[in-house]
């Protein structure tokens, strides 16, 4: 490296712009000024579908501050942990919004990650070399549906506590490794303070540390190999050196800024219009609330788990939760697959049969959702 | 020219308002969320001590009965001349909490070595001023098992 020359750095005039070009040069932020210089967005009729990730990037960032605010007042005990998020929404300043947006911007991130994975799928953007891009986010779609799930017993309400009994049952469904999962998700038989306390951990400790890790990968590999063009867009411009594209510092990044300033004007209102219910404290011995449901993103494999029958064909040892369970867990292999299973890609080749699944897929999820939430 | 600036800097300043207002609205709750709830404890002006008066003696190895709750700080209760006596048992120094010796005839801090005497005056060690006293008085009860009635001085 060559030691930044005084040319390079951005101008010197005002205090603010002699303090810039201090740390300029004793950071080194040259180094870095040359990576953003490096990045840049392909432009073209669905440019709209790269704004997803950083809008996911931006709310998961609400859940870490907003998440670190509601960790001052809460306690991880069912003798307490009700107690004290009704203080929170009742006594602390603002906790209720803070609450609020915390589960908002929660079911927000969700979306996001979905439209995500769909337009990127829609792209083909997983075409070598990006498939450890793809499958990195697929993986983080699951880590964030863990954050959904283990957050959403925190509270212990009526709804948490029976949400997480059935959610934790219907992985003890699983065959062989099905018992020991349950009682490691648990932490025993029953769902007990042990249980929260698993959930607490997993929550603000062991999902935050894998999601750093794992968007930090993901985040580097779209640095190194660039935004992907789709490939009907490089064909029109005969290669993928020629799409015409916008840095992505400035002129994309204020883009972003504007998505991200509209998704905290829209969180406040969602947070000030519909604060987040609080429902009525767990009682482990009563019996389920009438009309219970998971939140809408687990709703299509809850309502999909209701149809089936007891046994498949009347043969005793198919349980139909078994084989669902099964049935979607293959699912989200071929997801996490999707690159391998996708080997026309490489070649350039349409892809009907998978195109054909995806859209079955797609049609299940908003068909189930929408029967679930009737 | 200086027309197409001036318009442009008014943008700026706009910009830059409209930023500085974002940033107060989002520290604005942050703040007010960060302050402390009101305390949970009334403070109540008198309490009954959980100790009678034939209580207050050295255990088997010496120790003194511990301190106790009163108004959210702990209370230390000890005999002089046979008529019970109450102290804010927070040390004056950094906040430890006392404990009474019945063989030194002292209220010692175990933290820093601070030495206190049984009307609570600072007698040696780094506690720069006396323990708080509070009131204690003989209530119910028969001779020499009576409760015992503790209230701040007012």
């Amino acid at each position: 490296m060559s030691p930044a020359s005084p040319e390079s750095t951005p101008e010197k005039r005002g205090w603010s712009g002699r303090l810039g070009a201090f740390f300029y040069q004793r950071l080194g932020l040259d180094g870095l000024a040359a990576l953003a210089a490096k990045k840049h967005v392909p432009v073209h009729r669905t440019t709209l579908f790269y704004f997803l990730g950083g809008m996911a990037l931006f709310l998961f960032a609400v859940q870490v501050a907003t998440g670190i605010l509601l960790s001052l007042y809460y306690k991880p005990s069912p003798d307490q942990a009700f107690e004290s998020v009704r203080a929170i929404m009742t006594e602390v300043d603002f906790g209720w919004l803070f609450r609020s947006i915390h589960s908002w911007s929660a079911n927000l991130l969700i979306g996001i990650l979905f439209l995500h994975l769909l337009t990127t799928y829609m792209m083909r953007a997983y075409r070598r070399p990006r498939e450890i891009t793809w499958m990195t986010g697929v993986v983080l779609l699951g880590v964030f549906m863990a954050f959904g799930f283990s957050g959403y017993l925190l509270p212990w309400n009526q709804l948490s506590f029976f949400a997480t009994r059935v959610g934790t049952a219907i992985a003890g469904s699983v065959p062989v490794i099905g018992k020991y999962a349950l009682l490691m998700a648990r932490g025993g038989e029953e769902i007990t303070g042990d249980t929260l306390a698993r959930f607490y951990a997993l929550h603000v400790v062991i999902l935050p540390l894998a999601t750093i890790g794992l968007i930090g990968l993901h985040l580097f590999l779209v640095q190194k190999h660039g935004i992907s063009s789709p490939e009907g867009v490089i064909r029109k411009h005969g290669g993928e050196e020629r799409v015409p594209y916008m840095p992505f510092v400035p002129h994309f990044l204020l883009r972003d800024m504007v998505g991200w300033y509209l998704a905290l004007g829209i969180l406040a209102a969602l947070a000030a219009l519909f604060p987040w219910e609080l429902g009525h404290k767990a009682d482990p011995f009563g019996s389920a609330p009438a009309g219970i449901k998971p939140e809408w993103y687990f709703l299509f494999m809850f309502q999909a788990l209701k149809q089936l029958p007891a046994n498949l064909g009347g043969i005793e040892w198919l349980e139909g939760e078994m084989v669902g369970v099964l049935f979607f867990g293959f699912c989200g292999l071929v997801v996490l697959l999707v690159p391998y299973v996708d080997f026309g890609a490489s070649r350039g080749r349409p892809r009907w049969v998978l195109n054909f699944l995806a859209a079955l897929a797609v049609g299940f999820f908003i068909f189930m959702t929408a029967w679930g939430l009737r | 020219m200086t027309e197409s600036v001036a318009r442009r800097n008014w943008l700026l300043r706009c910009l830059e308002a409209g930023i500085a207002m974002t940033v107060a609205a989002i520290f604005w709750p942050v703040g007010w969320f960060l302050r402390p709830r009101a305390a949970t404890h009334s403070g109540s002006l008198e309490i009954v001590a959980p100790y009678h008066m034939d209580q207050l003696k050295p255990d088997a190895e010496g120790r003194w009965p511990p301190p106790f709750e009163f108004g959210g700080k702990p209370c230390l209760l000890i005999l002089v001349d046979g008529e019970p006596r109450a102290l804010n048992a927070v040390c004056t120094h950094l906040d430890c909490t006392v404990e009474y010796r019945p063989a030194q005839g002292d209220i010692f801090c175990n933290c820093h070595n601070g030495v206190y005497d049984v009307n609570g005056r600072n007698l040696s060690g780094p506690p720069p001023r006396p323990l708080e006293l509070y009131k204690a008085v003989k209530g119910k009860g028969n001779p020499g098992q009576e409760e015992i009635l503790v209230s701040r001085i007012a």
